[in-house]
């Protein structure tokens, strides 16, 4: 053997690569693309909605980001968010979820019934006596379901088929695609199904496959000497028990309320005041108009002069503040009685909503009240899970176990990684991801409906990808799949304030993003591969 | 290269058979490996080549036979039981991940981490600090552990699936055809790899390949196989080159295949 060759330094396989820029590991992470997308619906968003006649170089001070607009914005993306988690990481698992959706309406539609109706556990047998038909034997039953039994109980439907249709997946080797096509098709059958069964019976709706008469359970709050009462009712007993609940609350509170419903009074007056100067400045202008049209001389000179002088109409008087409104407020400042109910379906974040109301004079809206109580609480839910994935994903040993397992599967198999496990678990997590997005719904809005959820798992789906989710497995982030449903969602809003246009114009922008985020995505999977 | 014939062989294979039903894939297989030692097992395709590595990495049970590592006879079935007993394969598609780091791959399912279960944490810096260390040792540099295996060279690929199943105590190292899917270079990187763990010294290596040079260049003692038997075996140096060509060609003269062939 010729021992020169090898002994002279040689020239490394990674000398061929050409080096590396400084924004080439930028470039090749998932979540670029997305960001880009993002910036520009931002973009779209502030711009389009900053109202006609207005110049500002801010894109945040257009309509679109005024307070509501955050928290109904922000409501969308978070829901959305919550089932791209679930569905994200099951496609880096290498596997696929088109059951998410009808979970979504299933899972509600067995909190409901929980909730209004309770919770029995029966063992059907056929009776002969006096015709066959179907009798049952009660094993137990709640009548009084709290939030959280409900939410339970349904976690007892939702993960066992979520582990079902794993388990089919890993055991067959049937596609994932058909075995929740099927999952699909069944679960929102049998919620239609469940509904009618149920409305039917005692209420005599029958047909109907909702249920709307929920109490307003996360506002049931304790009124003293009242006990436990929705926070409605409570707001609207006789003046004289709101005094005498009123009488029960310290000076000190009292104080703050009352100081805070003046500050409100006051602004009410200021707007209203510059409302109707407006109005009357309007009014006098269009009177203008009018007289230069038929040359009305003396008429021109005296409304000119009065629009020169502006409006003197007197400022409108603050509402004195009453012992009922402090009432009626200090009601709606009385801590949930059912916490679990308020978790998911309350409002967030109040303290700065109304910091920004009272002392930052920004979340008003054109009445002078406050715009935004607070952020839906399924923005926090999605904010807990996402930080759970994040740091599961990257930084355990399960993440390794998900990224190899869609990356390659024999591999990790050769390696000991427990693949039929990881698969298994990431379908029981995608329902339990859609348990939570119906259990925020739920307690929202107190109702729910069979068609909730309908065509969830494609939008899921659909974000997972734009954020940067390789169909094929083993690439993507979590970082990305939150990028893809704010891009989802920012992108409906966006569309709409586009003047001129069709705001349905933006499914077919998602489309296209769709379609080109799935080439980019490919593309840096085959960087990141690179080539032998 | 001298082998101390005072050495215990670190793995005996005796008489192994291997039925497939009425198919008999290996008929009674003698092999002794020795620690420090390359043995090449070359033979053509159908051999029985493939079948001995699946047994002796606990894919397919022996019909009969003995297997001794360290002097004492085992018996597994499973490739977890094998490779607890310090059997490791490394076999031709590696079982890497293209699409994570140098550092994924080599803990693999035996993360280094704190906490529960599955939940616990990885511990990247130590695992980076291993991977590193080990992979040097088999004389491959690399600097960024951090980098996806998919934009490593065939050739260090090879070397992270060996010094991975070294690491994670196999004393006994199967190589399954190495250098077949390589270019020139890569091919003599593996080499060089190889080399390098046979100079750890208590390693045994069961190299299996068609290509005779790269055979000659490393090996230190041959086993031929054809139609599931041995047909022929010896030192390095006992063997001249025709010896080599003719046994891989299952014994068959060189001079009978020119009558054949007409040349």
């Amino acid at each position: 053997m010729n021992s020169s060759a090898t002994q002279q330094p040689q020239r490394q396989e990674s000398d061929r690569q050409a080096k590396k820029k400084w924004y080439s590991s930028i470039l090749a992470r998932p979540e670029v693309g997305p960001i880009g997308v993002m910036i520009l619906l931002l973009c779209l968003l502030g711009y389009f909605s900053i109202p006609e006649g207005q110049f500002s170089l801010n894109p945040f001070s257009g309509e679109g980001f005024n307070a509501l607009g955050i928290r109904n914005n922000f409501r969308i993306i978070a829901q959305l968010g919550i089932l791209a988690l679930g569905a994200g990481l099951l496609i880096i698992a290498g596997e696929f979820d088109l059951s998410i959706g009808s979970m979504v309406g299933f899972a509600g539609c067995v909190m409901a019934i929980t909730l209004k109706w309770g919770f029995a556990f029966v063992i059907p047998y056929i009776s002969f006596a006096g015709g066959p038909h179907i009798e049952t034997i009660k094993i137990f039953a709640i009548t009084d379901v709290s939030p959280l039994t409900a939410i339970f109980i349904t976690l007892c439907f939702t993960l066992p088929f979520g582990w079902f249709q794993g388990w089919l997946v890993v055991k067959t080797g049937i596609a994932s695609f058909i075995v929740t096509l099927g999952g699909l098709f069944f679960l929102r059958g049998l919620t239609m199904v469940s509904f009618r069964a149920f409305n039917r019976a005692p209420d005599q709706t029958a047909g109907s496959t909702t249920v709307t008469d929920l109490p307003d359970i996360k506002n049931i709050i304790k009124v003293p000497g009242h006990g436990e009462m929705e926070r409605e009712a409570a707001k609207a007993l006789p003046n004289d028990q709101l005094l005498d609940i009123l009488s029960t609350v310290p000076a000190q509170t009292v104080a703050k309320i009352a100081e805070k419903l003046t500050y409100v009074n006051e602004k009410v007056a200021l707007y209203k005041t510059i409302s109707n100067k407006s109005k009357m400045i309007q009014s006098l202008e269009r009177s203008l108009e009018g007289a230069k049209k038929s040359n009305n001389e003396s008429m021109i000179e005296i409304l000119t002069k009065k629009i020169e002088e502006g409006a003197t109409l007197p400022d409108v008087t603050a509402k004195a503040v009453t012992d009922l409104d402090i009432a009626r407020t200090y009601i709606d400042t009385i801590v949930t009685a059912r916490p679990v109910a308020n978790f998911f379906g309350g409002d967030i974040m109040e303290p700065i909503f109304d910091w920004l109301y009272y002392t930052a004079d920004w979340n008003v809206n054109l009445y002078g009240n406050q715009f935004a109580q607070g952020m839906y609480s399924c923005l926090m839910i999605w904010f807990l899970l996402a930080l759970v994935c994040y740091f599961v994903l990257s930084r355990t040993q399960a993440g390794n176990w998900i990224y190899s397992t869609g990356g390659n599967l024999s591999a990790a198999q050769a390696n000991g990684v427990p693949t039929n496990k990881v698969k298994i678990s990431l379908f029981m997590f995608t329902a339990f991801c859609a348990t939570m997005f119906a259990a925020s719904q739920v307690f929202e809005v107190n109702t729910s409906d069979a068609a909730k959820g309908n065509l969830k798992e494609l939008e899921a789906i659909a974000a997972a990808v734009i954020g940067g989710v390789v169909l094929t497995g083993g690439f993507g982030t979590v970082l990305g799949i939150i990028l893809g449903a704010v891009i989802f969602g920012i992108a409906k809003e966006a569309f709409f304030y586009i003047p001129g246009i069709d705001g349905s114009f933006y499914r077919v922008f998602l489309g296209a993003v769709l379609v080109s985020a799935a080439l980019t995505n490919e593309n840096i999977r085959k960087r990141v591969i690179g080539s032998v | 290269m001298t082998i101390d014939s005072s050495k215990k062989p670190l793995i005996e294979i005796k008489d192994l058979v291997k039925k497939f039903g009425n198919f008999t894939a290996l008929s009674g297989v003698s092999l002794d490996v020795y620690p420090g030692e390359v043995h090449a097992l070359l033979g053509d395709n159908g051999a029985g080549k493939s079948t001995l590595i699946k047994v002796l990495s606990g894919v397919h049970p022996p019909t009969s036979g003995k297997i001794y590592v360290d002097g004492q006879e085992v018996k597994f079935s499973t490739p977890r039981q094998a490779s607890d007993l310090g059997i490791g394969t490394v076999y031709q598609d590696l079982a890497l991940n293209a699409l994570t780091s140098v550092t994924r791959n080599f803990f693999l399912g035996r993360e280094i981490k704190k906490g529960p279960g599955p939940f616990g944490i990885m511990q990247m810096k130590e695992m980076n600090k291993i991977t590193i260390e080990e992979m040097a040792k088999i004389g491959i540099d690399i600097t960024d552990p951090e980098q996806p295996v998919g934009t490593m060279s065939g050739g260090q690929r090879q070397t992270l699936a060996i010094s991975r199943a070294i690491y994670f105590g196999a004393k006994i190292l199967i190589l399954d055809e190495p250098t077949s899917a390589l270019g020139q270079k890569q091919q003599m990187e593996v080499l060089k790899t190889i080399k390098d763990v046979q100079k750890l010294g208590h390693i045994a290596i069961i190299l299996i390949t068609h290509n005779e040079i790269h055979a000659r260049l490393i090996s230190d003692r041959y086993t031929f196989l054809s139609l599931g038997e041995v047909i022929g075996r010896g030192m390095a140096e006992e063997l001249g080159g025709d010896d080599i060509k003719r046994l891989m060609a299952g014994g068959a003269e060189i001079g009978d295949l020119r009558d054949e062939l007409g040349v």
